[in-house]
């Protein structure tokens, strides 16, 4: 599943620790997940979405293969 | 266990009372025992300030040091311990078989740890709700379940 997380992040100028430390999780975790290496409980999912003012949905996309490319 | 104590405290103090036992029952065994202790308690001690420091780095590991994992940190950490446990449980089983092979009369503690992981499994299943009876909303209430249509 690919999501935006980093499109996001970037596009809004913010280091990966500081949406770590907004989100209440690890900068690793943050790198794993916008590697697709961990996919994130609904709970920190919906955090995630919420964060960037965007929907699950459309953060993470499982059908969407060339989401955060 | 161990709330009371700041997070970054706690595998330090645990790691601290677990060799403290150790360390004891080295002083109980007598004779030169207080040497083996003596040893042993340099050693947690040791270990324990190692913990603590590493409590405060930036990396997996250390946040599971410092009693303050994420969600993926927890994952990892229970997926590890599932590991051990598998580990222990081999181990046991091939204790128990090359025991009985060679006709060794040091067969139960091979057991013991067997008897004990395997029931260890079994507290999980119970604990983590399988075999859990929980009607779903349309048990029994006469209207027959719709299934998504798969195009």
């Amino acid at each position: 599943m690919r999501n935006r997380v980093r499109e996001q992040r970037t596009q809004r100028g913010l280091s990966q620790a500081e949406v770590a430390a907004a989100l209440g999780v690890s900068r690793q975790t943050v790198i794993s997940i916008e590697g697709g290496r961990y996919l994130p409980s609904l709970p920190l999912a919906f955090a995630i979405a919420r964060f960037f003012d965007m929907t699950v949905d459309k953060m993470f996309d499982p059908d969407d293969e060339e989401a955060g490319t | 266990m161990m709330r009371f104590l700041r997070p970054r405290l706690r595998k330090p103090v645990g790691i601290a009372l677990f060799g403290t036992v150790y360390a004891a029952a080295w002083l109980v065994h007598g004779g030169n025992g207080w040497q083996w202790a003596i040893t042993a308690e340099i050693g947690v001690i040791a270990f324990a300030i190692a913990a603590y420091v590493r409590g405060g780095r930036d990396s997996d590991e250390d946040a599971l040091y410092g009693s303050r994992a994420d969600e993926r940190q927890q994952l990892i950490a229970q997926r590890s311990w599932a590991l051990v446990g598998k580990i222990a449980m081999f181990a046991a089983f091939a204790g128990v078989v090359a025991a009985v092979a060679a006709r060794a009369t040091w067969w139960w503690p091979f057991a013991a740890i067997l008897a004990v992981t395997g029931f260890g499994y079994l507290l999980g299943l119970s604990n983590y709700g399988v075999g859990e009876e929980v009607p779903g909303d349309d048990a029994n209430d006469g209207h027959q379940v719709r299934f998504p249509v798969s195009h």
